[in-house]
């Protein structure tokens, strides 16, 4: 294998390769309704697979549900499933307000995004004294009574009961936004422009990219108030409790104020992600906010990163897109028709969150991180090179998940404690590894016991 | 103990086949260093014993022997290598651990601790043993029943001892067994102790901090220091050692 | 005085259930102190088992009960072995996800081979009531489920307290350093935990079909495994009669409150299972009739 190429931290080529792979993720971010909109089909053997915007949308609404989870499951500790729960209600305010009290989409946040918060620490509050198992039980419980809920003859005026509530409001391109000349500006581009983007878009189309600008603008400022959270002083207390709660509450954090407001927190994000879905789809109905979402998220939050935010952008995808495309598959050799026809999205979904737990801990973000590793170094500039290796050192053994023995380094990708990228953390692991000859492969998942003799 | 090593190796006291060979042993919690090459040896019927002060590695060695921590180097048990082996597979060998602190079953009755001790005998002589230790330990045949959490201290030892000895071991392991007991307690269980030596003459490694009392049982010893031996002899050797008595004779 | 017997009867029956679901959580839990999410799934799988087995195959019921139960234990111990054992049991979120997708993958894998349409499950016991009066009915069934539900429970406490793998059992969940310093292996250990829970499971599944009222298909157990996990929590989690007395307080409470406030709807039933380990939790860790300090960290 060759070397990775060293890249000197704060030179020029290290900021080319810092900002430019951010110009292209927003390139792309912010052309895809354009391509979308007209739902591009990919043929595989027999089967035909689509990249809607709706589809896409949907999953732009979700991206933020995992983010919420993931600050609580992956950089709390909290191991909580009832997101699904504040996503629910965000999506039923919202879609209650906008159609039966002629409210804006955007307002209904004004309601939201306060009650969930609030709903979220009330919910943290038991979740102080029970903890790790019970807390997922519990959560898991919450998420299951939430389509009863709605369901309730009570509610159903607002509700809608059983059958779900359509949202009677477009949300209509407005005119000084210039989707479509946009549009007709990325189809002009040479060679490529109308293969991807067709005519450009018009009408019912336009108004679709329209939500999806919507969404896009609230995910970015949902990311930036996470990340911003999560790179704070607040955010190390967050962190430290998941590490260490004991240690944290020596070090003079405040365990249960912190671990309560990021219970709300965690759970304002899902309210907002729910008011997204109420925009993206235009309809609720209770078991959409059930279980299955509820382990949707998970699943999420697994194939992003457990403790990553960038993960969330993933892992909104695939839980959208898995069920969507294995729905559309006709055939695959070898497999009985009948079998394609049933809950095929489900299995792959599952079967996804155990293989990942077992190959890939750090999901799908950590796995682009090593393959980067192998092709470039940052190496940190001289002068602040020995006190940012000391607090990687830390860190960079204590991931999320499998640790045992102090082994499985996996990356605390985002942390607060390491700067921006995470050259020195790869560093902090090889000074690491050499002091203890172990072998570099810190995501060997499911760890060996440290004492051989217990549980084999 | 700077001079320790330049002290005499103590010859055996018995002249029995070795039955522990422990040599150049190295264990680490994680990445946490522990021992660094320890060397030492039991023959059939004596007891040793191991001295050294808290977090010298003792109760280290012990695990590395029943296979509870990572470990490099090796060690034989009549003759054969046991490093890399699995506890339940080291005690099936006929090795019995009474660990640090214990580790009786708390919520078990005083007679499901003893009954799980014979758990890899398949002889029909349970029954008789079971009633023998509860001669020997009168308090424990009163207490059968009872959980073996509610047991005091003392209790609680001498059910370890005996839940020990319950799978007729070829090797005692004997981790403190006067830790957070009071003196008179600790007398006792040390008197137990030299009666099953004399009456069964089991073999054993006790790691003592009560020096005076286990080298009053004991054929021969060792001192272990951050994880190295750094003296050993014979218990009268080691009682007259200038630098044992300074450090854990206290006279 | 007829309302309150109906009411009664309705509750003990649905919490016979729910109780033998929570046995094989609490089997689960006091082997391994992990809760099992995926245990309602496999119980769903263990009665489609018994249903392929006796309406499928022509065997007759109870023997095809027994097989099914026989064949998810093979099931189990696969699981366990595969999936469970590599991981370290203090590290919860791993296990958490392994069960989670387990579930994902069962009730996918069920949907797939067997459709979502309801099928009706033969009946395990009489069809009428033993006795009634008015509206209150005592119907065989709810004898049956109970009759069953209690000699398993003493099939199960003579199983862990007179035999030796019973010993061996109790010993890996009292103390796993121990229990290998007296030469119990806890992996074989463990894993007969497992199939003894599914086994179990699929009982108490082919147990909660057969009700004539209810119906066979690949999602009955998602609520039920919430009903179970409260009874077992509301029991102690580590206690096999806890779990039942769990599930029939739960299978009470649920039938009384629903049946006599008004206000409050049928679907809250589930809520009050919620909140029954909400407060259990918080004000009484242990449960009801938990016999150690159920560990919450
Ligand atoms: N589980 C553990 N993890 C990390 N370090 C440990 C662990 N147990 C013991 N140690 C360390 O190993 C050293 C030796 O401990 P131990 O063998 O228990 O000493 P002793 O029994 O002689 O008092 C001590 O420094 C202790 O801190
Ligand atoms: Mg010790």
């Amino acid at each position: 294998m060759s070397q990775p190429r060293p890249i000197t931290e704060g030179s020029t080529a290290h900021r080319v390769y810092r900002y430019v792979p951010w110009a292209i993720f927003a390139f792309i971010a912010i052309t895809a309704p354009f391509w979308a909109a007209h739902t591009p089909a990919f043929s595989i053997g027999e089967s035909t697979l689509t990249f809607s915007l709706g589809n896409l949308n949907h999953a732009v609404a979700y991206m933020v549900g995992v983010l919420g989870l993931g600050i609580l499951v992956g950089y709390n500790g909290q191991i909580s499933l009832g997101n699904s729960f504040f996503m629910g209600v965000g999506g039923y305010v919202t879609a209650t307000l906008v159609t039966d009290d002629g409210w804006s989409f955007l307002a209904t946040l004004v309601v939201v995004l306060p009650v969930c918060f609030v709903i979220g620490m009330l919910i943290g509050l038991p979740a102080l004294r029970i903890k790790g198992l019970y807390l997922a039980l519990t959560t898991l419980g919450l998420a299951a009574v939430f389509p009863s809920i709605v369901r309730m003859e009570q509610l159903r005026d607002r509700t809608g009961g059983a059958n779900g509530k359509r949202i009677e409001s477009d949300l209509d391109a407005p005119g000084w936004v210039p989707i479509e000349p946009i549009g007709d500006f990325l189809s002009s581009i040479p060679l490529v422009g109308e293969w991807a983007y067709g005519e450009g878009v018009s009408g019912r189309e336009a108004d679709a990219v329209w939500v999806y600008l919507l969404l896009a603008a609230l995910t970015a400022a949902a990311f930036w108030v996470a990340r911003n959270l999560i790179y704070s002083r607040p955010g190390r207390s967050i962190i430290a409790i998941r590490d260490n709660e004991t240690g944290a509450a020596v070090n003079g954090v405040n365990v249960p104020m912190t671990k309560t407001l990021t219970f709300g927190f965690s759970a304002m994000l899902g309210g907002l992600s729910g008011t997204m879905y109420a925009m993206a789809i235009g309809f609720v109905a209770p078991d959409v906010f059930g279980i299955n979402l509820a382990i949707f998220l998970i699943v999420g939050l697994v194939v992003g990163g457990v403790g990553t935010l960038s993960g969330a952008i993933i892992g909104g995808i695939v839980i959208v897109f898995v069920p969507v495309w294995s729905a559309q598959i006709e055939s695959v050799p070898g497999v009985p028709e009948r079998f394609l026809r049933g809950p095929t999205g489900l299995f792959i979904l599952g079967v996804l969150l155990i293989v990942l737990t077992f190959f890939l801990p750090g999901g799908i973000v950590y796995g682009m991180r090593k393959i980067r590793a192998r092709f470039v170094q940052i190496v940190p500039d001289r002068q602040v090179a020995g006190d940012d290796v000391v607090v990687a050192t830390g860190d960079a053994t204590g991931g999320k998940m499998s640790r045992h023995g102090g082994k499985t380094a996996l990356d605390v990708d985002d942390d607060p404690t390491l700067p921006d990228d995470d050259p020195h953390e790869e560093q902090a692991k090889r000074i690491l590894d050499r002091d203890d000859g172990a072998e570099s492969a810190p995501v060997s998942a499911p760890a060996q016991q440290t004492n051989q003799g217990e549980t084999t | 103990m700077t001079d320790a090593t330049t002290s005499p190796a103590g010859s055996p006291a018995s002249t029995g086949k070795p039955i522990l060979q422990v040599s150049d042993v190295h264990a680490a919690y994680g990445m946490v260093r522990v021992l660094h090459g320890i060397d030492l040896e039991v023959r059939d019927g004596e007891v040793v014993v191991v001295l050294g002060a808290n977090g010298a590695g003792k109760t280290t060695t012990m695990r590395a022997i029943c296979g509870l921590v990572d470990t490099t180097g090796s060690i034989r048990l009549d003759g054969k290598e046991i490093v890399g082996k699995k506890s339940a597979d080291v005690a099936r060998l006929g090795v019995a651990h009474v660990p640090q602190g214990r580790g009786t079953f708390a919520d078990l009755s005083v007679e499901d601790n003893l009954q799980v001790g014979a758990f890899v005998r398949k002889d029909k002589e349970i029954r008789s043993d079971i009633d023998r230790w509860y001669e020997v330990f009168p308090v424990l045949g009163e207490r059968r029943q009872q959980q073996a959490g509610t047991l005091s201290g003392g209790e609680q030892q001498m059910l370890a001892v005996a839940r020990a000895l319950m799978g007729r071991p070829r090797l005692l392991l004997l981790d403190e067994p006067s830790l957070g007991l009071a003196p008179m307690i600790v007398q006792n269980v040390f008197r137990n102790l030299q009666s099953i030596r004399e009456e069964f003459g089991t073999t054993m490694l006790v790691v003592e901090q009560n020096a005076n009392l286990a080298l009053g049982i004991a054929d021969r010893g060792y001192v272990i220091e951050a994880g190295r031996i750094v003296l050993s002899g014979t218990a009268d050797e080691l009682s007259s050692d200038d630098a044992v008595r300074a450090a854990y004779l206290g006279y | 005085m007829e309302l309150f017997l109906a009411r009664l009867f309705d509750g003990l029956s649905s919490g016979a259930t729910y109780a033998v679901i929570a046995v094989a959580l609490v089997l689960i839990y006091k082997a391994t102190t992990l809760i099992n999410f995926a245990q309602g799934e496999l119980a769903m799988l263990g009665s489609f088992f018994a249903y392929i087995l006796a309406i499928e195959q022509g065997i007759p019921l109870y023997l095809a009960i027994v097989l099914a139960m026989l064949l998810s234990a093979v099931l189990a111990a696969g699981i366990e072995r595969v999936l469970i054992r590599p991981f370290d049991p203090a590290d919860h979120l791993p296990l958490v996800i392994i069960t989670l997708g387990l579930f994902l993958v069962i009730n996918a894998v069920a949907g797939m081979i067997w459709g979502f349409d309801p099928r009706s499950f033969p009946r395990m016991f009489p069809e009428g009531d033993v006795w009634s009066m008015g509206i209150a009915r005592l119907r065989w069934y709810t004898v049956g489920t109970m009759a069953t539900v209690l000699v398993l429970l003493v099939l199960l406490t003579l199983l862990l307290k007179k035999t030796k793998i019973g010993l061996a059992f109790r010993a890996v969940s009292s103390n796993l350093e121990s229990s290998g310093l007296v030469g119990v292996r806890a992996g074989p250990t463990l894993q007969f935990g497992w199939m003894l829970a599914t086994a179990v499971g699929t009982l108490a599944g082919a147990l909660f079909v057969a009700d004539p009222f209810r119906q066979l298909d690949p999602t009955w157990a998602q609520r039920v495994l919430i009903f179970a996990a409260a009874a077992a929590v509301l029991g102690g989690l580590d206690s096999l009669w806890g779990a039942l007395a769990g599930g029939i307080i739960l299978g009470l409470v649920e039938s009384m409150v629903v049946g006599y406030v008004d206000w409050i709807p049928n679907q809250m039933g589930l809520a009050a299972a919620v909140v029954a380990i909400i407060i259990v939790l918080v004000i009484r860790p242990n449960g009801l009739f938990g016999s150690k300090a159920v560990e919450r960290v």
